[in-house]
């Protein structure tokens, strides 16, 4: 087939070395952004409670993490802690860095996607905890439970419900936004297009296969979500309607 | 048993929510408060099982003092049973699990000796039947009882009651000031903040009634609504009382 004078060529896609590193390529963006997920859930989840706390000093830092990540670039981030972060280190560290974690690049990505991801995780928190009313806190306290056993056993459960779709719409963001860690070298699924590019100039096949693969995985998301919303639906409540 | 002494309570610097309330409950009585919006009826009652933080005075409840740093406030808070306007059943967990929650979690009770005491209690309230069922399935007078089961649950001491009835429909409101009636005789302590004047008139032992965050009168049932001392008691009744 020939348009525009370009002659598609398929098998770069499966072609060795090429399918290999496609294949290499897919599994890395895959545990780039769960990894950076889970970083990005965590942190979340105690920025946005941190955000709701009586305490000022203790809100005022939830606050403080959330404008700083949420309100630069995300590229700028990323650049942040692969060029900037380990010269803050001591001089002994550094070197330990670059001697001992030779894929330093690949975490560098792991930590920015997850901390910028955690600002705006932590938004859904909040947003989600104070949805719920006041006195459903008090009366949760009032029974003797402990701070920690009232978020454990009544508060998260039913915020998390709350927070299933806008959470979903934030790992969706998390996964896509993972394919600029090329930009520090990490050879994650879009960069091993554009790098099969340079040898075979095919670019027009293996970005349309790395969209296809990004638009798979996200359907992917989507259906498993709204499979544990079915799940999790409280009877009588949420969803109603539908 | 709960004794109030110059309690003030300030939400921020500018504003006084009470001002030096005192008041001493007796074991076995039943007070009932009442006043206009925002008088700071519910902000009193939060800080008898230290949910707000008043800033002066000292409340003693059976001798232990709410706000001392030395006190196990999560022990007191079981000892007090509290029932919001909005009955804050937890929405994920059935009736059952509503009420055996923080039998099991604060006094480490079995759950089935947890449940055998939920069943027997959701007998008194008379809807036995609803133990599986979710909050959201319920009537508002079940919802309602179910909360006084859940208080109830813990073998408080004391009892308190933030406008049980005020967002029932008028026929469901008989029905829990019922079992509230009932709690009153067999001789539990009890704090009500209500405007439900023929409770407050057969059971209340004494009436208290607030105005900006100040108590302004208190009386026995026949005294406080035949020989009200303040204008403001007056003008109050007047409008309640049609
Ligand atoms: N959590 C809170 N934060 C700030 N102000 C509050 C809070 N709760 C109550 N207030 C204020 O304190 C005053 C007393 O409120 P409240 O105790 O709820 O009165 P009542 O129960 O008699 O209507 C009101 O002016 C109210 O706006
Ligand atoms: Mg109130």
């Amino acid at each position: 087939m020939e348009i525009f004078h370009y002659t598609f060529d398929w098998s770069v896609l499966w072609r060795s070395p090429y399918g290999g590193m496609l294949v290499k390529g897919i599994v890395t963006t895959l545990h780039l952004s769960l990894l950076a997920w889970v970083v990005a859930l965590t942190l979340g989840m105690v920025v946005g409670v941190a955000r709701v706390q009586p305490l000022r000093w203790v809100r005022f830092a939830g606050g403080a993490y959330v404008q700083v990540f949420r309100n630069t670039p995300f590229l700028v981030q990323l650049f942040f802690w692969y060029f900037a972060a380990p010269l803050l280190l001591p001089k002994q560290d550094q070197q330990w860095l670059y001697d001992n974690v030779p894929d330093y690049a690949y975490w560098a990505g792991v930590l920015a996607l997850g901390a910028y991801t955690a600002s705006r995780v932590a938004e859904q928190v909040r947003a989600g905890l104070l949805s719920i009313p006041p006195d459903q806190y008090r009366a949760a306290y009032a029974s003797g439970m402990t701070g920690f056993q009232v978020y454990r056993y009544v508060i998260a459960p039913f915020a998390l419900r709350i927070m299933l779709p806008p959470l979903t719409t934030e790992f969706l963001t998390c996964f896509k936004n993972s394919a600029l860690a090329m930009t520090i070298g990490v050879m994650e699924v879009t960069h091993t297009a554009y790098y099969i590019d340079s040898f075979t100039w095919h670019g027009l096949e293996t970005t349309s296969a790395a969209s296809a693969v990004y638009l798979c995985i996200a359907l992917c998301i989507i259906g498993l979500m709204a499979l544990t919303e079915k799940r999790v639906r409280i009877v009588g409540m949420m969803g109603r309607g539908r | 048993m709960i004794d109030i002494a110059e309690v003030s309570l300030w939400y921020d610097r500018a504003h006084k929510a009470l001002d030096r309330v005192s008041e001493t409950i007796r074991r076995g009585q039943t007070v009932v408060i009442c006043g206009p919006s925002g008088s700071g009826k519910s902000s009193l009652l939060r800080c008898i099982n230290g949910l707000e933080a008043f800033q002066e005075g000292t409340i003693r409840v059976d001798g232990v003092s709410v706000r001392d740093p030395r006190t196990d406030i999560h022990r007191l808070r079981a000892e007090i049973g509290m029932v919001f306007q909005h009955f804050e059943l937890y929405p994920h967990m059935t009736v059952m699990q509503n009420i055996t929650l923080a039998p099991m979690r604060v006094r480490k009770k079995a759950r089935a000796e947890a449940e055998q005491k939920a069943m027997a209690l959701l007998e008194r309230v008379g809807i036995p039947e609803k133990a599986a069922r979710y909050p959201e399935e319920l009537s508002g007078g079940q919802k309602q009882r179910v909360a006084i089961a859940r208080a109830l649950a813990m073998e408080p001491k004391i009892m308190l009651f933030d406008e049980p009835t005020s967002a029932l429909d008028p026929e469901m409101i008989k029905e829990v000031l019922d079992v509230m009636t009932g709690l009153a005789q067999e001789g539990m302590t009890m704090v009500v903040v209500t405007h439900e004047m023929g409770f407050a008139r057969t059971v209340a032992d004494r009436i208290v009634f607030m105005s900006e965050g100040r108590v302004v009168e208190t009386g026995t049932g026949r005294d406080f609504f035949e020989r009200p001392q303040h204008e403001r008691t007056r003008q109050f009744l007047d409008r309640i009382l049609l």
